[in-house]
């Protein structure tokens, strides 16, 4: 089994919060790959670490076997790299004025090797919305297209940052059978959520971070029954209730 | 060359639709060019002088749209596009930041020119418009100051820290430019203490030798003045090349 993504000894401090602790990683090709964990414990900030897009410490960090050390942001190498990765943040990143089809001729035409658009679209149930302004969308349709387009590449290697905010329940399981099936195909992907379910549901591996620290790693199955809980839902619950029990407690020695 | 013609076509697809670099850039030169003509009609400058008002306007109305575009429009995209994380998601895509400052350059210069070839058309057609001096020398001394003032709209765009910021910024620099370097209020006309203060806008002697060269003079006139617009320029890209970023 080939390593997509090795992350080794990953520090970033933002003045005094340490936002991530000496985190490791390694996920392996063709894996579904989870990071959960509570709003500021460091998942976002993981993610654009490892994208090289924050000053950070780190011991290693490779993505698809390539160090991103003194990788430069003009160089041929970065560029390769980057036409096989595919990005979708939290926050959304639209001109004020575009429409959905311009949206996505602009994405495509930043890659060499790209899908059909137009198939895409089809694929998550927006094909209607072409000339519509991006502005002018709903929240679970921006949202989807911010995953089309995250995918538009071809990407080996996927990063979905909350993937399913914002979607109802249906367009969710859409969302998910189409990630599965290209996931099938190949495609590694890794995620972050706060939908237990989804995670169950999606993740051959998970890690749980809290404060910018790895609490627990495995497979979600593993995870549930080293807890000895009835689903991940609650398992998670309480291992981040027993987490910040401890950290109350060093706090006030 | 298919990620900047595709770049470029959405960036004017953009500003078409956004329309206020339409209506400053390009309806508010022809508007004034259209004035100046029902006033002035073929009056001379001035008492005595050997051309005429409208002559002498020409070159600094071609001015606006090039300071509109440059001074106003860039910046703000720019720095509305970094706000909009559009930046944020190009960094970690195989475009460089350069291509994404040569879009701006070329689709901003596209409405400059636009907004240039209808002032010089009306200005030719309904008033009888002809250049004295020489035009490939006046389309080069055009080009400089279009480079010189883009050069210091995408340095803005760098310096500052917010969509507000540069747009206050902008304010600070366009306006001052815009009714005092010459471009709608003739400078021949302002008493010298404020001729001194027009002086120090670099657009000023950007007009100074679009005026020249367009009254016949020869480039090699304002030697001094173009090396100090090519040097503004210059410096202006180096430094917002190097201070470029992705996120505030």
């Amino acid at each position: 089994m080939k390593t997509i993504l090795k992350v080794e000894a990953l520090n970033k401090w933002y003045k005094n919060l340490h936002a991530v602790n000496h985190l490791n990683l390694h996920v392996v090709e063709g894996q579904i790959f989870g990071m959960i964990g509570p709003n500021g414990a460091g998942k976002t900030t993981s993610i654009e670490c490892i994208l090289g897009m924050k000053s950070c410490d780190y011991e290693s960090i490779e993505l698809l076997n390539q160090p991103i050390k003194r990788l430069r942001k003009t160089s041929k190498r970065h560029k390769m790299l980057f036409s096989q990765i595919g990005v979708q943040f939290q926050n959304n990143f639209y001109p004020d004025l575009i429409k959905v089809n311009e949206m996505c001729k602009m994405m495509s035409s930043l890659y060499e090797d790209v899908y059909d658009w137009k198939e895409l679209l089809v694929q998550f149930k927006i094909e209607s919305k072409q000339n519509t302004l991006v502005s002018q969308l709903s929240g679970g349709q921006r949202q989807r297209l911010s995953v089309l387009l995250a995918l538009i590449n071809k990407p080996k290697l996927v990063f979905l940052d909350e993937l399913t905010t914002g979607l109802d329940p249906q367009v969710r399981r859409e969302v998910w059978m189409l990630l599965k099936k290209l996931n099938q195909k190949g495609l590694t992907i890794f995620l972050t959520s706060h939908f237990m379910d989804e995670v169950e549901y999606l993740c051959d591996e998970i890690v749980i971070l809290n404060n910018g620290i790895v609490c627990e790693q495995g497979s979600p199955q593993e995870i549930v029954s080293k807890l000895n809980a009835n689903n991940l839902e609650t398992a998670y619950l309480s291992l981040i209730e027993e987490e910040n029990k401890n950290e109350n407690f060093k706090n006030t020695i | 060359m298919k990620t900047l013609k595709t770049l470029y076509k959405t960036e004017i697809i953009m500003i078409l639709r956004e329309f206020s670099g339409v209506f400053f850039g390009v309806m508010l030169p022809v508007g004034l060019i259209l004035l100046l003509g029902i006033i002035y009609g073929d009056k001379p400058a001035f008492e005595g002088a050997s051309y005429t008002l409208m002559e002498q306007s020409v070159a600094a109305v071609l001015t606006i749209g090039i300071c509109a575009t440059g001074l106003m429009g860039i910046p703000i995209t720019v720095s509305s596009y970094r706000e909009k994380k559009l930046l944020k998601r190009l960094e970690i895509s195989p475009v460089s930041p350069r291509t994404l400052i040569v879009v701006q350059f070329l689709s901003h210069m596209t409405i400059a020119v636009l907004s240039s070839f209808f002032v010089i058309f009306i200005a030719v057609i309904v008033f009888n418009y002809s250049m004295t001096g020489s035009k490939w020398q006046f389309l080069v001394a055009y080009l400089l100051v279009t480079f010189s003032t883009y050069s210091l709209g995408i340095l803005i765009a760098s310096l500052s820290k917010s969509v507000k910021m540069s747009n206050l910024l902008c304010s600070l620099i366009y306006f001052p430019t815009f009714f005092l370097s010459g471009g709608t209020i003739p400078y021949e006309i302002m008493p010298n203490g404020l001729k001194n203060v027009a002086s120090i806008i670099p657009l000023t002697q950007g007009i100074k030798i679009l005026k020249g060269v367009s009254l016949g003079n020869a480039l090699s006139h304002y030697v001094s003045q173009s090396i100090l617009l090519l040097f503004i320029g210059i410096i202006c890209i180096i430094i917002s090349i190097r201070t470029f970023r992705y996120d505030y």
